[in-house]
């Protein structure tokens, strides 16, 4: 659906308040203390409205790149912006929403707790914090655990409450960062169906995986990411096609082999 | 789930749809007071732990050391014992109190990496550091007015100098509850902080002249005691229950500044810069 030179191209995202992007990403670098450069150079475009998907292996940059879109990582260079704000604005803060991958819940604060409190860091008052928890309780079928810690729920409770938190301030650009990983069929089949919905209400979503068929099912657009760098870019059918694959396990498979054939090394 | 998700989840999650991009950031709360809302929530939630504890644990130095056994120990400068020991005390739990409040706090939430929840919102640098640290002062108050009202109906020990007092009181929460947190930023393991509280803190505040007059000492100890920073905030206390200390109310305050002023800009260099908070 999006072509990757159209939308990657320095005419588009920072620099041209013309096109709306939901996120750019221009010569993103991340090297860590010890020398470790995980992400190097890297362009992103994702576009207003786009279910995007971000495959790769481990340490290839995925999760260097989301904290650094949230703000929990330091760049080292480049630019990123989120709807045209600098990504470390306030404006650009309050629009993105975020379900890490590891379960990260506050274990002093109830289920209900957590939810009033992180609307709260982003600015709502008490009342609308109040109702929007128990709409997403009602939702994401916490409704009776709104008095539980955290540390008291299922894995997949756990998981649950992740996305609602991540919804809680209504963000326009929500990141799910391998949201799936360990949650049985059942929930993600439904954690899949919720995402559809919350596509088609317009909120663009930034989605890592280790599910191929995930993504496939799921999104619009599928970039392959490996040693910090985008090796691939196109729609499911697309990329399919570019690698003469059945499946989007087959081009995974072929893009990484061919990434490593053409000699470009992984950080180490 | 599932079957809600087909039919209004989008309309539930996104009550008023899309939020514009372009609208300026506004506030119906300040996320600044939520933040200062969930510390004091979180050690509330811990009441017998976290202030019941610390101050039983006070007042027993008061009724053991200062009730049985004062009354054995000769008046200091003309102050019983039993009231001489209370300000030091005093000082001694609140400062307590404001560290391990914010060192485990914000250790805690770096280790769950639930911080990421406050790191990633709008809240600005300096609004974290303040919503992390009120807990500890407020925490610290708390547990300096128990040990007060205690204190002074047990012993009978007079405020001499209550604006003195309340000073050395404001800087001495400031300095600790930033301490707490800088600590909870560096902190790679509990030990660690268990280590400040026990192998620092503690005999710090022990050789800060709590139970005894600096001038009592050998010369060298006399000196020593003089590098200790919990000295000054010991005598600033002393100063502020009884009228008089081993240093002048002065030099007292003036290093209780230094030392809240100092912790105060490592600290808002740590938040400004993300230091140790992000990679």
């Amino acid at each position: 659906m999006f072509d990757h030179a159209s939308t990657s191209d320095s005419g588009s995202g920072i620099g041209s308040p013309a096109a709306r992007q939901a996120l750019s990403v221009r010569g993103f670098t991340k090297t860590y203390e010890g020398g470790f450069t995980a992400v190097d150079g890297l362009d992103l475009d994702v576009p207003d409205g786009a279910f995007f998907g971000l495959l790769g292996p481990n340490g290839a940059g995925k999760t260097t790149l989301i904290g650094a879109i949230c703000n929990l990582v330091r760049p080292t260079a480049g630019e990123i912006e989120v709807f045209g704000h600098r990504h470390d604005a306030r404006e650009a803060r309050r629009l993105v929403g975020l379900a890490e991958q590891d379960i990260n819940l506050d274990r002093f604060l109830s289920v209900q707790e957590v939810l009033i409190y992180h609307a709260g860091f982003f600015g709502m008052g008490r009342a609308h914090a109040r109702r929007r928890a128990a709409e997403l309780m009602d939702v994401f079928e916490l409704a009776s655990k709104a008095k539980v810690r955290p540390t008291a729920l299922s894995g997949g409770m756990r998981r649950r409450l992740l996305f609602a938190r991540a919804m809680m301030h209504e963000p326009r650009l929500l990141i799910l960062d391998e949201p799936t990983a360990g949650v049985d069929v059942e929930l993600r089949s439904e954690l899949w169906e919720y995402t559809r919905r919350l596509h088609e209400a317009g909120t663009t979503i930034v989605l890592t995986t280790h599910y191929l068929e995930e993504a496939e099912a799921l999104c619009e657009e599928i970039a392959l990411i490996r040693g910090g760098r985008i090796i691939a870019r196109d729609t499911a059918d697309g990329l399919r096609a570019q690698y003469d694959a059945d499946d989007i396990a087959g081009v995974y498979l072929k893009a990484m082999q061919g990434d490593a054939a053409a000699g470009n090394a992984v950080p180490a | 789930m599932s079957g809600r998700v087909a039919d209004d989840t989008a309309a539930a999650v996104l009550p008023g749809g899309l939020r514009d991009p372009d609208a300026p950031f506004v506030e119906d709360r300040r996320g600044l007071l939520w933040l200062c809302e969930r510390e004091i929530v979180r050690f509330m939630k811990l009441w017998m732990q976290t202030l019941i504890a610390p101050v039983m644990s006070s007042l027993l130095f008061i009724v053991v050391f200062g009730l049985a056994l004062g009354d054995n120990i000769a008046d200091v400068d003309g102050v019983p014992y039993k009231q001489f020991i209370v300000p030091g005390l005093v000082v001694q739990a609140i400062l307590t109190a404001a560290y391990s409040n914010n060192s485990s706090t914000v250790f805690q939430a770096r280790s769950d990496r639930f911080i990421n929840d406050v790191l990633s919102s709008p809240l600005r640098w300096w609004e974290v550091n303040i919503g992390l640290a009120i807990g500890g002062v407020v925490r610290g108050l708390l547990t300096g007015i128990l040990l007060l009202v205690l204190g002074v109906a047990i012993t009978g020990v007079g405020v001499e100098q209550p604006l003195v007092l309340l000073v050395a009181t404001v800087l001495v929460l400031i300095a600790f509850a930033q301490l707490g947190v800088i600590a909870g930023i560096y902190a790679k393991s509990w030990d660690f902080m268990a280590f400040v509280t026990s192998l620092v803190i503690l005999p710090l505040s022990f050789l800060g002249g709590i139970f005894y007059s600096v001038d009592r000492l050998p010369a060298a100890w006399e000196v020593v005691s003089h590098v200790n920073p919990i000295f000054y905030l010991v005598q600033a206390f002393r100063i502020g229950f009884v009228g008089q200390g081993d240093v002048s109310t002065g030099l007292a305050l003036l290093v209780l500044v230094a030392l809240a002023a100092g912790l105060s800009a490592w600290c808002a260099w740590l938040f400004r810069t993300g230091h140790r908070l992000k990679p």
